[in-house]
Parts: C-alpha cells; sequence; structure tokens
C-alpha cells in the first residue's frame, strides 16, 4: 500500500465525518415533531407519523437514495449526491429516532407528567424542564448505537458518488486492482471512527447517572 | 391565625363560603363507573379526609378536582374558575385551577434530574414568574419548613421516601395553593417514615392549610381532619365531623369498613 493510496482513503473522512453528522442532527431534530405527532391524541396525525415512520424504515436505505437522487433531481429540484445522501440517511434517522424517543418516553413514569401538570407547568416547560432532560438520559445508549450504524450506513452514499470512505476505497481497489489491504484499510477507518462515538456515549453515560441515580 | 383546626367548631366551619365546590362529579371509564354524582364543599381552613377500601374512588375524585382526570360529568369551581364537564378547559382555566390546588401523590414524583431545591423552585419561576434568586429564598425557607435545607443540594435519589414526601410537600406549597390534595402521602412509606410526613401535615393543617387527604391513616383521619368522608363504590357513603363519623358510623357500608380497619 503507498502513501498516495493511503491518502486517499483517507481523504474520504472527512466526508464520512460529515454526512453522518449532518443526518443524525437531521434525524435528532425532526424525530421530536414525528414522535409527538405518533403519540397524539389526533388520530389522523398519528396515522400521518404511522406511515411516514413505517415508509422509511421498510424501504431499504440504498432504494431511498436512489429515489432522492435519480428520483427527484430528474424534475425541479437540482440535488448533489452529498445533499441527497444526507436528505434521505436524515429522514431514516428521524424515523428511528421517533421510536427511540417513543421508547424512551414510555420508560418515565407517568407521575412525572402529571406532577407537572399538577405543579401548572405549560406544556412547554413540561416537555424542556422536566421530560426532555429525563428522555435524553434514557434516549442517549440507543441512539448512539443507531448514530455507530448510520455511521457504518453512510457507506451506501458512494453508490451515488459521495466520496466518502467507502468511495475511496472502490475508487483506489479499481485502479490498482487490490482489495484485501485495501479495504481492510477502509474497515480500520471506521473502526477508528465509531470509537469515540461508543466511548463518549459511555462517558455521558456514567456522568448523567451519577448526578442522576434513579 | 394558628388554632389547631380540629377546634374548630362545625358551624363555624360550614357557614364560611366554600372555597371549593364539586357538583355531581361523576367518573367512568368505558363502562366501568367509577364515580357516581359526588358533591363536596369545603370551606376555607377546612382539613377533609376521604377513607373507604380500595377501588372506591378516592383517588380518582382527588384527580378529578384538579382534572388529571376530566370528570365525565359535573362541575368543579375554585374562587372564579368553573370547570364543568363535557367542555374542554381552556389553558387560562386550567393553569387558574391548578395554580390555586397543590398536590402530594403517594409516588411522591419528583424530578430526578433535578435537585431538591430546583425541584421545589422550578414551578414558582415558570408558573409565577419569580425570579431564580427570589424561588430559591422561598424554597429554602419551605425546605426548612419540612426541616430539609440540609438536602437543597443533593439529588432526591439521596433522599428516603419520607424526606422525598416532604419535599413534594414544599413544592407544592411553593406555589401558594388554596388548597392541598394529599393523594395517600404516606402508603409508599414505612411507617416510621410515613409518621414524619403525618407530622408535616398535622402542622401544615393547625396552620389553616385547606387540605383533603386520602389516606388509610385512620388516626390522622380523626384527629387531625374535621371531616371525615368515607367512600366505596364510587360514592360518598357517610361523611360528618370526624369524631362522630370515626367513632360513630351510621350507615352498615361505613361500619363495616370502620370495622375491618379499626385496627390500623
Amino acid at each position: 500500500m503507498t502513501q498516495d493510496m493511503l491518502l486517499t482513503m483517507v481523504s474520504g473522512v472527512p466526508w464520512t465525518i460529515a454526512l453522518t453528522a449532518v443526518a443524525l442532527l437531521i434525524g435528532v431534530v425532526l424525530g421530536i415533531p414525528l414522535c409527538a405527532m405518533r403519540m397524539s391524541k389526533l388520530v389522523v396525525l398519528r396515522m400521518v407519523a404511522n406511515t411516514l415512520i413505517l415508509t422509511l424504515r421498510a424501504i431499504p436505505p440504498i432504494v431511498w437514495l436512489f429515489f432522492i437522487f435519480f428520483g427527484l433531481d430528474t424534475g425541479f429540484v437540482s440535488l448533489n449526491p452529498f445533499q441527497a445522501a444526507a436528505i434521505g440517511l436524515g429522514l431514516i434517522t428521524a424515523a428511528n429516532m421517533a421510536e427511540i424517543y417513543r421508547g424512551a418516553m414510555s420508560a418515565i413514569h407517568s407521575g412525572q407528567s402529571e406532577a407537572s401538570m399538577a405543579l401548572g407547568l405549560s406544556t412547554y416547560h413540561r416537555f424542556f424542564d422536566v421530560l426532555g432532560p429525563q428522555l435524553f438520559r434514557v434516549a442517549l445508549p440507543s441512539a448512539a448505537s443507531y448514530a455507530i450504524g448510520l455511521l457504518k450506513d453512510s457507506a451506501i452514499a458512494s453508490t451515488i458518488g459521495v466520496h466518502e470512505i467507502a468511495f475511496q476505497a472502490s475508487h483506489v481497489s479499481q485502479r490498482t486492482f487490490r482489495g484485501l489491504d485495501v479495504y481492510a484499510v477502509a474497515g480500520l477507518l471506521y473502526i477508528l471512527l465509531s470509537l469515540p462515538i461508543a466511548w463518549a456515549s459511555r462517558w455521558a453515560d456514567l456522568h448523567l447517572r451519577a448526578r442522576v441515580a434513579r | 391565625m394558628s388554632l389547631n383546626s380540629s377546634s374548630i367548631p362545625q358551624a363555624d366551619v360550614a357557614s364560611r363560603p366554600p372555597l371549593l365546590r364539586l357538583d355531581a362529579i361523576g367518573k367512568t371509564f368505558g363502562t366501568h363507573v367509577v364515580l357516581e354524582d359526588i358533591d363536596l364543599s369545603l370551606a376555607a381552613g377546612e382539613v377533609v379526609a376521604i377513607i373507604g377500601p380500595s377501588g372506591s374512588g378516592k383517588s380518582t375524585l382527588l384527580r378529578c378536582i384538579n382534572q388529571l382526570e376530566p370528570p365525565t360529568t359535573g362541575r368543579v369551581t375554585i374562587g372564579d374558575t368553573t370547570i364543568e364537564a363535557g367542555h374542554t378547559p381552556t389553558r387560562r382555566e386550567l393553569m387558574a385551577l391548578r395554580r390555586n390546588i397543590g398536590m402530594v401523590f403517594q409516588s411522591f414524583n419528583l424530578f430526578p434530574h433535578l435537585t431538591v431545591l430546583r425541584n421545589v423552585s422550578l414551578a414558582q419561576e415558570r408558573v409565577m414568574g419569580r425570579t431564580r434568586e427570589q424561588a430559591d429564598a422561598v424554597s429554602m425557607q419551605l425546605l426548612a419548613r419540612v426541616g430539609l435545607a440540609d438536602k437543597a443540594q443533593q439529588f432526591p435519589s439521596r433522599c428516603s421516601g419520607g424526606q422525598q414526601q416532604r419535599i413534594a410537600i414544599a413544592r407544592a406549597l411553593a406555589l401558594d395553593p388554596q388548597i392541598m390534595l394529599f393523594d395517600e402521602p404516606t402508603s409508599a412509606l414505612d411507617p416510621e417514615l410515613g409518621l414524619e410526613v403525618l407530622a408535616v401535615m398535622r402542622e401544615l393543617a393547625e396552620g389553616g392549610m385547606t387540605m383533603i387527604v386520602v389516606t388509610h391513616e385512620m388516626r390522622f383521619a380523626e384527629n387531625v381532619s374535621d371531616r371525615v368522608i368515607i367512600m366505596a363504590d364510587g360514592r360518598i357513603v357517610e361523611q360528618g365531623p370526624s369524631g362522630t363519623v370515626m367513632r360513630n358510623p351510621q350507615t352498615e357500608r361505613a361500619q363495616r369498613f370502620l370495622h375491618a380497619v379499626k385496627d390500623r
């Protein structure tokens, strides 16, 4: 393996990180309204949310990316590969985050909500002062494992031409006719990237647990 | 006015205008009738104990008062606010109602992610618009009053059950409620810790606080409350001055219940 090959592959790292980060951000934020709709008292909202979540999760990510990149692009919008991948993976993440939030919500005792209501806290304060922080604490481990999964899934974006790690690996391998070491290096890069997420999650979990033993 | 409230003559209490009124409150879950036609009015300073067998609707009645459980029929009036069953109350009406009613739960329901001080201060800031300094000052006074000023910076998980319940009482008092509702406040505590909570409640009652207490503590019902209400099967089966009801119940259902629990 030459230095040139290695550098080419490492040049994919920022793209992998950026794609994962943007998709995660979209998912973490959009997951909140989606979860709220999913748990709404209004049947219509619940049905819309259910349909969205089911559709986003049931269709393979690669089909979504093709659909967004090749499908939407032909008409009125023009998306570059990175944008298409970020939107696709972001929406899929939103659906999964909504389910993670919902699970976390059911782990929080109903008394928390009742105490907030009895104190006259508005829905806003009930969520942001009482339920939200506890939700964050409960959802963190599942969200972190999802983030690591997302990091790996971002390799799918190579198929529509995002220059991330897997794309560079296949590029180098096609150019040099070497597979074993090239893909081994790619694998190593993914391991190196997922370790900090796992560490950060474990640290935050322990830190929060020490503060708020339940 | 720090009279021992149990010494206030019943006629005196009854002649004051009611602070809280319940008219024909009913609650059904599907086809299951939990409460039927409950009338109740409460004068300022009055302490009412609600006792009765499990499943008699005591807790549901309490939760109907502050609309944690919206009643199916009837009307709740406190001050100028009336909430009628069947109409979804506006946010303002709900706020006005809950602002005036403090509630203490069987399972304490302190916020585990906040310190004891923040637990007591939070709603003062968010609901009453006090500054953090004002709120914390009030909270410290209240924590001192329930004997827990030294726990202010701890998290609730570091406190015993009895301490947590006293903090919950301080948290409810922090909004200067006109009425305090207690939903089996000692049922989750072992007897010794229950006593420290009952002591705080007795002090509150003696200080003139208007209280409705759903309880299994028969001695508290007899000695601290002015009036006792016995419920069974979603109805009030007997009510009256605590001494009379506890020692000399008139209805067969009340006699049966009191006989079963008299040694508690």
